[in-house]
C-alpha cells in the first residue's frame, strides 16, 4: 500500500498514527509527543486537521469505548462514536506561532527595552 | 456515591515519579496499585522539563543519588523494553570567575571519589569539544562525559507501560478532590467518579504535592516557580554536550531530533502554577543563546513552553514518610531535578514502602529537617 504522509515536516505517515493509536496513545497531547506530529516547522498547521479526524474516528476513540482510556471529563458509561468525537481537543499551541530567527528576536528584545 | 474501591496503595500523580514508583512497587511484588492523574500522563513538570541528567553537584548526597540514577538510566531502555532516547553527551559547566574556579577545584575531586568522572577542561580543550562556543570571559569548564539527556515522555511512557504489564491501574483525567484518614487506619482518596480506600498513600503530585499533603494536614514547605524553555527548528548535529552556565542560569543542548533545547532563569518570578509563556523569556534566552553560540543567530525558534519547578527551602528533595502519618509517603521539592533523580528515588521509595528500609540513606531528606534548623545548600542549583 502506498505511504500516506500526514506530517510533511517530520515525515510522519498515517500508518504511524494508526500504530500509535493502537498502542493506546489516544489523546492529542500524548499522540503529538509520541509521533512528533504538530511539532515540526509548521507547528501543526498542515497536519492537525487530519490528526484530529483520526482521533475522532472509531479507531481513535477505541480506547475510550473499551474503557482503556479516559477522555477529558467523559462519563464512565459507554458512549457513541459521534459523542466521543466531540471530546477530541485541539492541542496546545505554543508561541511563537510563526518561527522567528534568533537574530530577529534579539533585535525585537532590544527595542522593548 | 458508589461503594469505595480498595487498593494496596494509591499513588497521586501520573508524572514520571508516579509511574516509576508504581512500576518499582509492582516489581517488588505489591499488587492492587492505583495511580491517579488529573490530566494526561506528564502534563506537569515531567513533560515540561529539559530532560537533562547530570551528576555534577556540590553536595555528596546529590552526587550519589544522581550517579545511582545514571547507572539505572544506562540500562533503562532494556529494563522497560522501551527506547528512552538516553544519550550520554556529557555536561559542560562553564567556569567564569575565581569563585567558580575554586568551587570546581573542590567539587571535582569529591565527584571523582564517588565514581563520577568529571574533569576540568581548559578553554582550548572546550574549543575542540564544542566548536563555535564563544569563550570570552570563560576560564574553562567542568566536564562529565557520562552526564546526558533522555526524552522525558519516553521515560514516563516506558515506566507506565511496564507498570501496566504488571497490573498497575492508571486513571487519567481523574483529579483527587479530597483525602482523609480512615478510622481504622489507611486513607480515603476521593475523585469526581469514585473513592479509593487504601492502607498506603504515596503523594508524588509534583508542584501540587503540597496541596495534596495539606488535605491531610501535613505542611510541606515547597513553592512552585515557573521555568521556561524554548526550542529551535531541527539543525544538523553540531553540539555533543549539554552546556550550562550556573552564573547566568542558562543551559542548552541539542536533542536527537536536532532541535536546540534550552532555558534561562528570569528575575522576579514569584510562586505560581502558571505555565504561560512570556516574551521576556524569549528575548533573554535568544540573546544568551546568540552570545554563547553566535552561529545560531540565523536559526529559528519554533516553540516555547513553561513548567513549574517545585522548590524546597534548601533546593533539596523531600523524600520519605512523615512522623505521625502512618502509611503516608511523599517525594517532592525536587527543585528542578526530579526527572534526573526519578530512577533511583522511585526505587528507594519502593524499598521504603515495602520493607521500611532503604539501600541508600535518605533520612537527611526528610520533611523533619526543616524543623531542625540548619540546612545544607547545593551551589550547583540552576534557577
Amino acid at each position: 500500500m502506498a505511504k500516506t504522509i500526514v506530517c510533511h515536516c517530520e515525515d510522519i505517515t498515517l500508518d504511524e498514527l494508526h500504530s500509535a493509536l493502537a498502542q493506546g496513545y489516544f489523546e492529542i497531547e500524548s499522540l503529538k509527543r509520541y509521533t512528533g506530529i504538530a511539532t515540526g516547522k509548521c507547528q501543526g498547521k498542515c497536519c492537525i486537521v487530519q490528526t484530529l479526524r483520526e482521533l475522532a474516528s472509531p479507531r481513535g476513540s477505541a480506547g475510550i469505548r473499551a474503557g482503556l482510556a479516559h477522555g477529558p471529563g467523559e462519563p464512565l458509561a459507554p458512549m457513541r462514536d459521534e459523542d466521543l468525537a466531540a471530546l477530541v481537543r485541539i492541542p496546545t499551541i505554543r508561541q511563537p506561532v510563526t518561527p522567528l530567527r534568533i537574530d530577529d528576536i534579539v533585535e525585537l528584545g532590544a527595542e522593548e527595552e | 456515591m458508589s461503594v469505595a474501591r480498595t487498593a494496596e496503595i494509591v499513588i497521586v500523580g501520573g508524572g514520571v515519579s508516579g509511574m516509576a514508583c508504581a512500576y518499582n512497587l509492582a516489581r517488588r511484588g505489591m499488587r492492587d496499585i492505583v495511580v491517579l492523574e488529573k490530566g494526561y500522563p506528564g502534563v506537569g513538570a515531567t513533560g515540561r522539563c529539559g530532560g537533562g541528567i547530570r551528576q555534577q553537584w556540590g553536595l555528596e548526597e546529590n552526587v550519589i543519588l544522581a550517579h545511582e540514577s545514571v547507572k539505572i538510566f544506562e540500562h533503562l531502555s532494556s529494563e522497560l523494553d522501551f527506547n528512552i532516547f538516553f544519550r550520554q553527551g556529557g555536561y559542560l559547566m562553564l567556569v567564569h570567575d575565581e569563585r567558580e574556579q575554586a568551587l570546581v577545584e573542590e567539587t571535582i575531586p569529591m565527584q571523582n571519589r564517588l565514581g563520577v568522572p568529571t574533569r576540568f577542561l581548559a578553554p582550548e580543550e572546550i574549543r575542540g569539544r564544542v566548536p563555535g562556543l564563544a569563550l570570552d570571559g570563560v576560564r574553562g569548564g567542568a566536564f562529565c562525559p557520562t552526564d546526558g539527556t533522555a526524552y522525558p515522555y519516553a521515560v514516563l511512557w516506558g515506566y507506565a507501560e511496564a507498570a501496566r504489564r504488571l497490573g498497575v491501574r492508571v486513571y487519567l483525567h481523574t483529579e483527587v478532590r479530597a483525602v482523609s484518614r480512615l478510622a481504622g487506619g489507611g486513607f480515603a482518596v476521593e475523585t469526581a467518579h469514585e473513592t479509593f480506600h487504601a492502607p498506603r498513600l504515596l503523594n508524588v503530585a509534583g508542584a501540587r504535592t503540597r496541596d495534596v499533603a495539606a488535605m491531610l494536614g501535613v505542611d510541606v514547605p515547597t513553592r512552585p516557580f515557573r521555568h521556561e524553555i524554548a526550542v529551535t527548528e531541527p539543525l544538523k548535529t553540531f553540539l555533543e554536550p549539554m552546556v550550562i552556565s550556573v552564573r547566568h542560569g542558562f543551559y542548552f543542548s541539542q536533542s536527537l531530533r536536532g532541535e536546540v533545547v534550552g532555558g534561562i532563569g528570569l528575575d522576579g518570578e514569584t510562586p505560581s502554577h502558571t505555565s504561560a509563556s512570556s516574551p521576556d523569556f524569549l528575548f533573554k534566552y535568544a540573546a544568551a543563546l546568540r552570545r554563547f553560540f553566535p552561529a545560531l543567530g540565523g536559526a529559528r525558534i519554533i516553540r516555547q513552553w513553561a513548567g513549574s519547578y517545585d522548590m524546597s527551602p534548601d533546593h533539596r528533595p523531600i523524600i520519605g514518610g512523615v512522623a505521625g502519618a502512618e502509611g503516608y509517603f511523599h517525594a517532592c521539592g525536587f527543585s528542578g531535578h526530579g526527572f534526573m533523580l526519578c530512577p533511583i528515588v522511585s526505587r528507594l521509595l519502593a524499598e521504603l514502602i515495602t520493607t521500611g528500609r532503604t539501600s541508600l540513606p535518605i533520612e537527611g531528606l526528610s520533611l523533619e529537617r526543616f524543623a531542625a534548623g540548619e540546612l545544607a545548600h547545593d551551589p550547583y542549583v540552576v534557577g
